[in-house]
């Protein structure tokens, strides 16, 4: 209980930390440092898993399309309730669980572990300013753009494959999707996925700068920690949104009065 | 009598250590044992004696220096010391060269000239030497590279913390020239060698 409540004080000590000094991205250092979690997190992993992440959702939506034995009103709204504001800012937050937060969390771990961050800090060096700042920054602009990248491939996807399966035409499911799509949707999934970002850098940046010990042992356990703990984060998330944005959570057993 | 860069004293059940150093001198310190010598090199990395320690650094009691001034007190000194390593994601330039980037003094171009010299008088091929990572690197370059990176933040005092550990014969003659390059560029600048003692 008392580790938890740790955590959670560590948490938002973080949280406050980097955002009081998100003016200091304009130091080459660090913005060099945010370029490159950017590279990692966003443009490497455009290339090869996002796509089959996508085209997981489409054979997802292709079965539900099918079970359902959908029209082209449900189709289209399976697309956006289910591809554009759930499945693409989660499976961009679980690709960047499993590739940066894992990566994160072992290379912070790593560098306290030898005493990096001991020397960056006799080297005059903020460790929030150098470690952390770049990496959570630069983690919540790629989730945003990883979540924009799933929700047009998937929902291309989708758009794409359903004219097999039901009777409409693609141009046809497409005026559909623009007719029903409202800002709300964008706004959504923007906001929900710059969240992931967050709090996936920050859960893994904070277990890395604070291993159980300083031997090597410590960072698989870092590693294992980090990882559990921002899918439920993801998860917490995705459950208030729903609730706050939808006023459904539980699958409707709980209401929200909005 | 010259003032002291350094006075420091700790005592332990089993030893009591004093170590003074007079400003603009080249002192060696043998200390006890590895544990001493940390506890000494950190204390005067962070201008802090931790509990039963003493320090003062430039004739200022390091326990009554408000936090700003600690700050500015650290700055002056720097240490070649496996304390205070480099960085393994980085390479030798970023290396050097991320202090002065990260505190926007001195200008680049500068710390780059002055790395090409100072590399260059110690034998190493500069080019080749900025491209590589710490692992990458043999140990006596590990500390060239380090010794670069604090000559850039020109500390005042320079601390050598078992400079030679680990070196061979030929390589103990490479570091031996790291004083006098100092020495060029801080002329009243204090060295300070410290290791521990042989029998220890």
């Amino acid at each position: 209980m008392l580790q938890a409540l740790r955590e959670v004080e560590g948490g938002i000590q973080l949280s406050l930390n980097v955002a009081a000094r998100l003016p200091h991205l304009r130091r080459a250092p660090i913005l060099e440092s945010f370029l490159r979690q950017v590279y990692f997190t966003g443009v490497t992993a455009a290339g090869g898993v996002i796509p089959r992440a996508c085209g997981l959702g489409v054979i997802i939506i292709a079965v539900m399309i099918n079970m359902l034995d959908a029209d082209v009103d449900l189709a289209v709204k399976i697309l956006l309730l289910l591809v554009f504001r759930e499945v693409g800012p989660l499976a961009a937050a679980i690709v960047v669980i499993l590739r940066t937060g894992t990566a994160v969390s072992a290379e912070m771990a790593m560098m306290r572990v030898s005493g990096q961050t001991r020397a960056l800090r006799y080297l005059g060096i903020d460790l929030y300013d150098y470690l952390v700042l770049p990496r959570v920054a630069g983690c919540m602009l790629a989730t945003l753009a990883l979540t924009f990248y799933v929700q047009f491939l998937a929902v291309l996807g989708g758009l794409a494959l359903s004219p097999f399966i039901i009777e409409a035409s693609f141009w046809e499911l497409t005026n559909r999707l623009f007719e029903l799509f409202t800002p709300v949707d964008f706004f959504y999934s923007t906001v929900k996925s710059l969240l992931f970002g967050f709090a996936i850098s920050a859960c893994c940046c904070w277990h890395g700068l604070n291993p159980p010990d300083l031997t090597n042992n410590a960072v698989p356990k870092v590693v294992t920690k980090a990882v559990t703990q921002s899918m439920m984060l993801v998860l917490l998330i995705n459950a208030v949104f729903a609730y706050v944005v939808f006023g459904i959570l539980f699958f409707g057993l709980v209401k929200a009065n909005v | 009598m010259s003032e002291l860069a350094v006075r420091y004293k700790r005592k332990t059940p089993r030893h009591e250590i004093q170590v003074t150093a007079p400003q603009g001198a080249v002192s060696h310190v043998h200390l006890p044992d590895d544990n001493a010598k940390a506890h000494f090199v950190t204390a005067l990395l962070k201008a802090r004696g931790e509990l039963g320690e003493e320090l003062e650094l430039f004739g200022e009691p390091a326990a009554t220096v408000p936090p700003t001034r600690r700050e500015k007190l650290r700055m002056r000194v720097g240490a070649v010391s496996p304390i205070v390593g480099l960085m393994s994601n980085l390479n030798a330039w970023e290396n050097i060269s991320l202090p002065a980037a990260y505190h926007g003094a001195p200008p680049l171009p500068e710390v780059a000239q002055l790395a090409t010299d100072v590399l260059t008088k110690l034998g190493a091929e500069p080019d080749y030497f900025f491209a590589r990572l710490p692992d990458e690197l043999g140990l006596l370059e590990r500390k060239m590279a380090s010794f670069v990176r604090l000559l850039v933040a020109a500390p005042e005092l320079m601390v050598f913390d078992a400079l030679e550990d680990g070196l061979s014969y030929a390589e103990c003659k490479h570091a031996a020239r790291f004083e006098a390059e100092y020495r060029a560029r801080q002329p009243n600048g204090t060295v300070l060698y410290v290791d521990t003692r042989e029998d220890s």
